[in-house]
């Protein structure tokens, strides 16, 4: 028995994380509040938040092709803002009063020219310019574009972003990051309370909602999974999934039907999002975002300079889960990962941990594929 | 003691039955839509050259290939990958790598001295480098699987095929065809491709002799000669119809379950799944 049939506040949130515009944006939005819509991890939150806004993490969640965006993407650009991208076309993020890209990786980047370029009505569009090596010379430059970022929201919506409320969201934001890892450290144990692809959907429901509902939903969760009975696959193969941009849970689920178990990932929709906070407060707080945002942490493979950070905290995680194998998943074309996975593979071998690796398209195709391979490494790792 | 093993790929479908030491096989059937029904057929035909007549006669039964969790009578199932893996183990110990080209997929594998699976890739998403990519271009060539495996066809100066998907590798021939290139080096060409692509993913799990190939593809003779050349190392035959060591594994994987569960007092045996009904 899942989730979705013991927990009314598990169900709410796997709604949400199932459909784009959902019940929370649109009472949101009949309060009169305005949504910001985001892509990529990094983006800082906590400006949208102080500036009274709901942010939104732009994904695909229900696309079931790209044939409008085609024409705006090459050959060799991954589908996961195509699909987005396809669905933006469509006006299914109407809803959506501002729009915020980083310079991360090209796909994304041209993603926001496409936006502007089909002519898109989104009233606030802005590009962020994040760097693209980690380091302390950086910081002072990245503050800077922080600066231009808050003032230009302040003007467009009209708001006045002081210290005090940055910190505020800060402290909010924090004590999600907080609640989350409380919800990841609860499948260390033998036989987790929790799925992985049911984990999939509760950590995108804190990215399409307002943050203080969702604290206090990740509570309520968290008390009903500290005394819930493990999900009965004591024993399975224990796995994590380590790459690209992951929102949908029915990889983790394909994995799962197979008698495996995903109790952790290193992925931007998961685990790679929330290993630390930002506070406690002191200071400037746009210096401390621009400090979480490009020192010393295992940001994405677009980073230069980030790789031995990303790869102890795969190690870390490995060790602190009782991982038994990883699945390395690339999507088609997306460089940055597959490289990274390159190095990976070889790492994870020195250290005795098997890993699948595969590449995919955003909606999983050949699934039959998927699932032999799926099953033969846990065929072989739990030998 | 006597055990089954069926693989119901994507294109066909084998089955064998293991009486002690005796491997009996079956005979290749294409799938039907209807991958119960086909393997049922399957395990007929071999059970009929067993002189059996009813599966329930089976002490164990393990299935694998794409139709493999609809095969009910089977009280298993086990991923292509292991079954090619131990087969091949099992009827040539000294195998170390295995290659295994089949109707839509391609797959590589290390084995360890003791059989089981070191390493493994399978060719992503499209059908390139397979059977299928054969199927197109015997049709095109109007040779059939005869003239692109003879090694009457294998040329010294072989035609360039580039792409690496069937669709686009399909109008590459038939341009080479309309330019009266000689059929050997088209032939000779697309084997080469197909062994290039095999290479890669040999690669992966690296290449460490006894080399092997199973799956249906290699019956086809210029395909192995290409491969040997692009790999420098001599592709070793195996004893037994390659096309049916995923059946062969499965089988061998039966018989070490139903020894297993033998061993064990009766009492703690785990009961049959309901769903693992008879033929
Ligand atoms: N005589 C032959 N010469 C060359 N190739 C052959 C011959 N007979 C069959 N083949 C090839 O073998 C393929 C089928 O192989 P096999 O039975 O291993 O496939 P499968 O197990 O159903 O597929 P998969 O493992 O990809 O799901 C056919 O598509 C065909 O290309
Ligand atoms: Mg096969």
């Amino acid at each position: 028995m899942g989730l979705s049939e013991t927990s009314p506040t598990f169900r709410d949130l796997a709604r949400i994380a199932g459909t784009l515009r959902n019940p929370r944006v649109d009472s949101w939005k009949s309060g009169g509040g305005k949504v910001m819509g985001y892509y990529c991890s990094f983006i800082p939150e906590e400006i949208f938040v102080a500036a009274g806004l709901l942010p939104f993490r732009i994904r695909g969640t229900g696309s079931q092709g790209t044939e409008l965006a085609d024409q705006y993407y090459t050959q060799v650009s991954c589908t996961f803002p195509r699909h987005s991208f396809d669905q933006a076309l469509r006006g299914e993020f109407d809803f959506l009063d501002g729009l915020v890209v980083g310079t991360s990786c090209d796909t994304i980047r041209h993603t926001f020219d496409n936006w502007k370029h089909a002519g898109l009505k989104t009233p606030f569009t802005y590009l962020l310019h994040r760097p693209h090596v980690t380091g302390e010379l950086q910081v002072d430059y990245y503050r800077r574009q922080l600066e231009k970022l808050k003032s230009a929201v302040e003007e467009h919506f009209a708001a006045r972003i002081t210290d005090e409320k940055l910190w505020e969201a800060i402290e909010l934001c924090d004590e999600t990051r907080r609640l989350q890892q409380e919800l990841y450290a609860l499948r260390k144990v033998p036989n987790p309370a929790i799925t992985g692809s049911e984990t999939v959907a509760v950590m995108v429901a804190g990215a399409s909602m307002p943050k203080t509902d969702y604290n206090a939903a990740l509570r309520t969760l968290l008390a009903e999974l500290g005394t819930a009975p493990g999900g009965g696959k004591a024993g399975a193969a224990r796995l994590m999934i380590a790459g690209c941009a992951h929102d949908d849970p029915s990889l983790c689920a394909i994995v799962e039907a197979e008698g495996g178990i995903v109790v952790t990932d290193f992925t931007c929709f998961g685990g790679k999002v929330m290993l630390e906070s930002i506070g406690p407060r002191s200071g400037d707080p746009l210096l401390a975002l621009a400090r979480y945002g490009v020192l010393d942490r295992p940001f994405c493979p677009k980073i230069g300079g980030a790789h031995p950070m990303r790869k102890q905290a795969v190690l870390d995680m490995v060790r602190d889960f009782k991982v038994d194998g990883v699945i390395g998943q690339v999507l088609v074309s997306c460089d940055p990962w597959g490289g990274e996975m390159f190095l990976l593979k070889d790492e994870l071998k020195e250290a005795g941990i098997p890993m699948l690796k595969f590449e995919t398209d955003y909606l999983p195709s050949s699934v039959g594929q998927l699932t032999t391979r799926v099953q033969a490494f846990l065929e072989t790792v739990r030998r | 003691m006597i055990v089954g093993g069926v693989d119901i790929g994507s294109t066909t479908a084998k089955a064998v039955v293991l009486r002690g030491d005796e491997i009996i096989l079956g005979t290749i059937l294409r799938v039907t839509t209807k991958p119960e029904h086909t393997a049922n057929l399957a395990m007929e035909e071999a059970l009929k050259k067993a002189g059996l007549s009813s599966v329930q006669e089976l002490d164990y039964v393990v299935a694998t290939g794409y139709g493999r969790q609809k095969t009910t009578f089977a009280n298993e199932n086990i991923s292509e990958i292991s079954c090619h893996a131990r087969g091949a183990w099992h009827v040539c110990p000294s195998v170390r790598t295995i290659i295994d080209i089949g109707g839509q997929d391609c797959k590589s594998m290390s084995v360890t001295e003791k059989g089981t699976v070191a390493g493994f890739e399978m060719n992503d998403r499209c059908a390139a480098g397979t059977g299928r990519f054969f199927d197109v271009m015997a049709k095109v060539l109007t040779c059939g699987y005869d003239g692109i495996s003879s090694l009457q066809n294998v040329s010294e100066t072989p035609a360039h095929i580039t792409s690496q998907c069937s669709v686009f590798a399909e109008s590459e021939v038939i341009s080479l065809v309309n330019n009266d290139v000689p059929l050997a080096d088209i032939i000779t060409g697309i084997n080469l491709s197909v062994a290039g692509r095999a290479g890669g993913l040999l690669r992966r799990v690296g290449v460490k002799s006894d080399v092997v190939m199973t799956g249906g593809c290699s019956r086809n003779a210029g395909l192995i000669h290409a491969l040997e050349k692009a790999l420098g190392v001599p592709i070793l035959m195996l004893p037994v119809d390659p096309q049916f060591m995923g059946a062969v594994g499965a089988a061998v994987f039966a018989r070490d379950k139903a020894t297993a569960a033998k061993a064990v007092p009766v009492a703690t045996q785990p009961a049959k799944e309901a769903s693992h009904g008879t033929v």
